[in-house]
């Protein structure tokens, strides 16, 4: 892959570093290629000073954001987006309803479009922006601002929004690079102006574009065990509306430290037991809660240890076989919760107990797709978790660590670790994909989606995405609308299997398209899917055999052997559970 | 007339809309939001529609990362306001199945439902076709619903004016075929000549259009707060002809003040039938030749009437015509209200007047209505009737059913309900508001009862509870609820704030003036305490609320 005088240049530094640079090296470029998306082959990397020269065709990367109350300033935004998009420039578009306060700090670029309501307040949407921006005090001093100001001059306090914002924003220190434009109900012409101010000063500003300089931390992981890393809880919402049968929660952690992770990968948590049942079961046994005690894998306190890290719930029926043997009584060969053997076959006393502890298995971490991308969600990392998608056989043991999860509040510090995921993994940025991802299926495919905008990928982007109902159920629907409205999307085909009579699924829709799906695939485009195994994954599996063999013109072997092939060219590729 | 280069946005879509389709089937067909496209939302309206969200989720749907709940009204188009039994039966189980649920009839006489999701319109509406019932330009920059007096016992002449509602409405009906092929799936027609539309030709009205007809004494629909307001002249039980007014419109806009509410002008007489529609019809053309296409704020024909002067608009509408206006013919207006309880017609027919409360229609703690009248309905033995005062007239009964129907109403509540609401609320109005209306600033309907509940004491304070003073509210100042015709009105500013409006008429004849600004609740009831105080003790005999304080201040 690298050219051979380059090659060789490498094998001479690594032949004269020690371990210990060379393992500084390693975390460096790691840095820089998680800040850095190289462009074909005009990158030029300088370190020689640790610092970063960027070239300037090096993607730059803009906030777009609006307050809307008639739906103007979005159409307006959007359309600016796509405009800046066919520039080669990467666009954050939010709606302020939509956007997160606390990222204003790390903004480079951050273009405002807003309009003014009646009595000059700003729109209902924005207002928890702007109050934000006027109760708090915030030091910008990085940050660099236009505001684009709708109005309607018939009114008194014509763009009164739009100055606030402007006002606030050079207040905290933040550079005005285009001045305050303000719009009266014939926007359109006065709006492009200022875009083409705005899309001059981006380009002017090339020589800094990126001005994040990647940490070049020495990687702590160990060639053993994994890296566990802690975060902060900073958004734990439901995505499901009122009357939906789901409940989907969008969880946020931020990190202080860099999480090395790509789209595809999947975050490992362990889950706490239940606050209620640990009580329960100190009280039953009468066992003091703080005495030390020793298992296979943890020394630590008996309340410590029943809350993270013994397995109390649905055991195995092998760990009830061992509880009847250590307390010496019948016990039907069932699975059954610690808790309801403690009650119905009681220990006799404590130290019976502390013989039980010993043969709990530790509690087994659960992973999630990890569904943001660590160039678009700098420093936070999300998931989403199903409350009713792990009932597969264990109702109970996946149960817990969903629940745990929902209800976790804003602010709880918790610890997880990367699981790589190398067979779920993007393409080339060229690469067009097809992705299929029902429910909680999206996750992966919202961190692939995030990373190509971000990167300004060129490949194009299909989403199906289906669920039980259209009004509530429609997870990260305002972002999917985004994307599809500044070009990200290609496609979407969404399938809302409760809203009519028949019931219809994601693989329906792509029989409905089966003639495109298969145009992309026989030119190259890889093919996700993410979900549910069984039946999902399977039923889109047969449906997209039986495209490939009509629209293919190949028989059910010929058909299979496609897929074959694609698989081996890592072009299919599934994150099923 | 407006220039090409200042058009307003709304007019451009018109024209370019293709006879009012627009991009409304994609509109429908796209999955991936509950909304039209934009230009769409302008065009929906012209089929009766309005696409709205509820506007109490916004935040929380917004948080969840989902778009605001989109969903629909509808409006029917009802002329004279009047639907059969078994119309009555099939409106209530499509608002079941498609909307809130709840009916609501409004203060244009009709009935409209709320909360209907995008891929619930056209089933919607494909059950009202099968009803004979549509909702053509019931709303939208076009000739709106054609009202007319309401209760049957007025005159003699009363089925021959609820004639007229329906002669007028066809007449100003667009003439595209736009609302069959949308939503009934109609064969699109390959000769466009048959939607050449002379009236409305390719850029319909400027603005809104509301015709009324009243027949004196009573002045129910509020005939001055029209764009064209007919009153009926009737002599020894005989129609003799209509004054023609026009230029009537209540609504302005906070902090614009070349926005007012308007009175229309009564211009003259005609004396046939003929000539009545001419003239409605050329009143029409002028509007549609003269009126701003700029800004829509001054876009009713009460701004196009006085940019002309009103004896120029009367010269052009003449010269349209080809004839002469008569002068106008006495009249009295002595009421303006709704006859609640049983009436009986020149023919013995029966009409029992029901009090629906802002004209909702559900089933609440205060009455069951909505089952009360779908039993109604079931008996076939009565038709139903809307009035501008947004009730219900359980209509046409003869004296042989009149027991059953009583009944009914009997055991259901709905005769206690009636008869157990104070003057003051039974002479109260509200528009819609929160939750669903784009344009509220304050509630209104969810509000008001409360509001009233409140007020009733202090009328009883001041041995006032038997006036029937007039009250109405409204969100904003658009006036849908007519607030600027009533004794005491309200018009919301802010969330929870209200200016006052005082010293209307009682017959809707002369408008009210701002005394108050952003009052909140207990600023309300101060000012109204005083105000009461200060009628019981000074007004003269017989003198109204509304003339008390017009004198007074």
């Amino acid at each position: 892959m690298l050219a051979g005088h380059k090659l060789k240049t490498l094998h001479e530094l690594i032949a004269s570093s020690s371990k210990e640079e060379i393992a500084w090296i390693n975390g460096y470029l790691n840095g820089l290629m998680a800040n850095h998306q190289p462009n074909g082959n005009g990158q030029a990397i300088d370190g020689t000073n640790g610092s970063i020269q960027t070239s300037p065709v090096a993607t730059k990367k803009i906030s777009l954001v609006y307050g809307t109350e008639t739906g103007n300033s979005k159409k307006l935004a959007t359309s600016l987006a796509a405009v800046a998009k066919k520039k080669g420039i990467s666009v954050k578009l939010a709606g302020l309803d939509q956007y997160k306060t606390q990222d204003l700090p790390k903004e480079e670029f951050f273009f405002v479009v807003i309009s003014t309501q009646g009595e000059g307040e700003p729109p209902a949407p924005a207002k928890k922006f702007y109050d934000y921006i006027h109760q708090n005090q915030l030091s910008l001093p990085n940050l660099k601002f236009s505001v684009l100001a709708l109005g309607d001059t018939s009114y008194p306090q014509f763009c009164k929004t739009g100055e606030d914002v402007d006002a606030r924003l050079q207040a905290f220190g933040a550079k005005r690079v285009v001045d305050l434009q303000k719009c009266d109900v014939d926007y359109e012409a006065d709006a492009q102006q200022w875009f083409a101010k705005v899309l001059e000063q981006i380009e002017n500003s090339s020589a800094n574009a990126s001005s994040i300089e990647p940490k070049p931390t020495i990687a702590d992981v160990k060639k053993t065990g994994k890296k566990y890393y802690n975060g902060t809880v900073t958004a734990n919402i439901n995505l499901n509306d009122r009357g939906s049968n789901k409940q989907t929660f969008h969880i946020e952690i931020s990190t202080e430290e860099k999480v090395e992770y790509e789209p595809g990968d999947a975050l490992a948590i362990v889950p706490e037991n239940k606050k209620w049942v640990v009580e329960t079961i100190i009280k039953l046994t009468g066992i003091d809660r703080q005495l030390e005690i020793a298992t296979a894998k943890k020394t630590a306190s008996l309340e410590e240890l029943l809350t993270r890290h013994l397995n109390i719930c649905y055991l195995l029926s092998s760990a009830v076989k061992k509880y009847a043997a250590i307390t010496g009584q019948e016990i039907p060969d069932t699975r059954m919760d610690l808790v309801d053997l403690l009650r119905i076959y009681p220990v006799k006393n404590a130290s019976q107990f502390e013989e039980v502890l010993k043969i709990l298995p530790p509690i087994a971490p659960r992973l999630y797709s990890i569904s943001s991308s660590p160039l678009a969600q700098e420093g936070e990392i999300h998931i989403t978790v199903g409350k009713h998608s792990f009932q597969a056989k264990n109702e109970e043991r996946f149960g817990l660590c969903s629940e745990f999860l929902g209800e976790l509040p804003i602010g709880t510090k918790i610890s997880f670790y990367i699981h790589k995921n190398r067979a779920f993994k993007l393409p080339a940025d060229e690469k067009d994909i097809i992705m299929v991802g029902p429910g909680t299926g999206i996750a992966p495919f919202r961190s692939f989606l995030a990373e190509r905008d971000a990167k300004g990928a060129s490949g194009r982007n299909w989403f199906f995405f289906g669920e039980q109902h259209f009004t509530s159920d429609f997870l990260y629907q305002v972002e999917m609308q985004n994307y599809v409205q500044t070009g990200v999307l290609t496609h979407i085909d969404l399938a809302f299997s409760r809203d009519q009579q028949e019931k219809i699924y994601v693989q329906h829709r792509m029989l409905e398209k089966s003639k495109e799906l298969y145009n992309w695939i026989d030119t190259g485009a890889h093919f996700y899917i993410s979900g549910t195994k069984d039946p999902m994954s399977k039923d889109v599996e047969n449906i997209l055999l039986e495209i490939i063999e009509r629209e293919g013109n190949k028989s059910k072997e010929e058909a299979k052997a496609y897929l074959e092939k694609m698989k081996e060219e890592g072009r299919y590729e599934k994150d099923v559970y | 007339m407006s220039t090409e280069k200042n058009l307003s946005p709304v007019e451009r879509i018109k024209m370019a809309s293709d006879g009012l389709r627009g991009s409304l089937k994609e509109s429908l067909k796209d999955q991936l939001t509950g909304a039209l496209y934009e230009d769409d939302q302008s065009l929906i309206k012209f089929h009766g529609m309005y696409q709205q969200d509820d506007r109490d989720r916004r935040e929380e749907r917004s948080a969840k990362k989902l778009e605001w709940l989109y969903s629909y009204m509808i409006r029917l188009r009802l002329p004279g306001g009047f639907l059969t039994s078994e119309q009555w039966e099939g409106l209530h189980h499509i608002a079941g199945e498609h909307s809130t649920g709840v009916i609501k009839i409004t203060t244009r006489q009709t009935v409209q439902l709320h909360g209907i999701l995008k891929s619930h319109i056209k089933p919607t509406i494909k059950a009202f076709n099968t009803l004979h019932l549509d909702s053509i330009a019931a709303c939208g920059d076009v000739n709106r619903n054609v009202v007319c007096s309401a209760h049957p016992k007025q005159s003699a002449i009363h089925e021959k004016i609820f004639q007229y509602a329906d002669k007028i409405s066809t007449l100003a009906l667009p003439k595209t075929r736009a609302y069959y092929e949308i939503w009934l799936d109609e064969e699109a027609l390959t000769d466009k000549k048959k939607e050449e539309d002379p009236l409305y030709q390719d850029r319909y009205l400027p603005r809104k259009f509301k015709i009324a007809i009243a027949i004196p004494p009573n002045n129910d629909v509020d005939v001055l707060a029209n764009d064209i307001g007919l009153i009926a002249i009737v002599e020894n039980n005989e129609l003799k002809g209509f004054n023609i007014a026009a230029g009537g419109g209540l609504s302005s806009t906070h902090g614009n003040p070349n926005t007012y509410a308007r009175l229309a002008s009564v211009l003259g007489f005609v004396a046939s039938e003929e000539k009545m529609l001419k003239a409605v019809y050329e009143i029409m053309t002028i509007q549609r030749d003269f009126g701003n296409r700029s800004d829509r704020k001054l876009a009713r024909l009460k701004y196009t009437i006085d940019k002309m002067g009103v004896d120029n608009f009367k010269t052009e509408l003449e010269k349209r015509c080809g004839f002469s206006l008569e002068p106008v013919k006495p009249y009295s207006f002595t009421e303006r209200k709704d006859y609640y309880g049983w009436h009986q017609n020149h023919e013995g027919r029966w009409y029992y007047t029901v009090f629906a409360e802002n004209g909702r229609i559900l089933d609440d703690e205060k009455a069951p209505l909505k089952t009360a009248l779908l039993e109604i309905a079931k008996t076939r033995k009565a038709n139903f009737r809307f009035t501008c005062n947004q009730n219900v007239i359980v209509s046409d009964v003869a004296e042989s059913d009149k027991d059953v129907i009583n009944g009914l109403l009997e055991s259901f509540g709905i005769i206690k309900h009636t008869d157990g609401a104070s003057a003051l609320r039974k002479n109260s109005m509200a528009c819609v508001a929160f939750n669903t209306c784009p344009l509220a600033l304050a509630e209104a309907q969810r509000y008001l009862p409360s509001l009233i509940d409140k007020i009733e004491p202090l009328l009883e304070k001041y041995h006032l509870q038997q006036e029937e003073i007039t009250l109405r509210m409204t969100g904003c100042p658009n006036g849908c609820g007519r607030s600027p015709l009533s004794e005491i009105g309200f018009v919301g500013t802010a969330y929870g704030r209200y200016n006052l409006h005082i010293g209307g008429d009682r017959v809707g004849e002369r408008l009210n003036r701002k005394v108050k600004d952003n009052l909140d609740e207990a600023g309300i009831l101060e000012e109204l305490d005083r105000l009461f105080n200060n009628y019981s003790k000074n007004r003269k005999s017989g003198e109204t609320f509304g003339d008390f304080t017009d004198r007074m201040w």
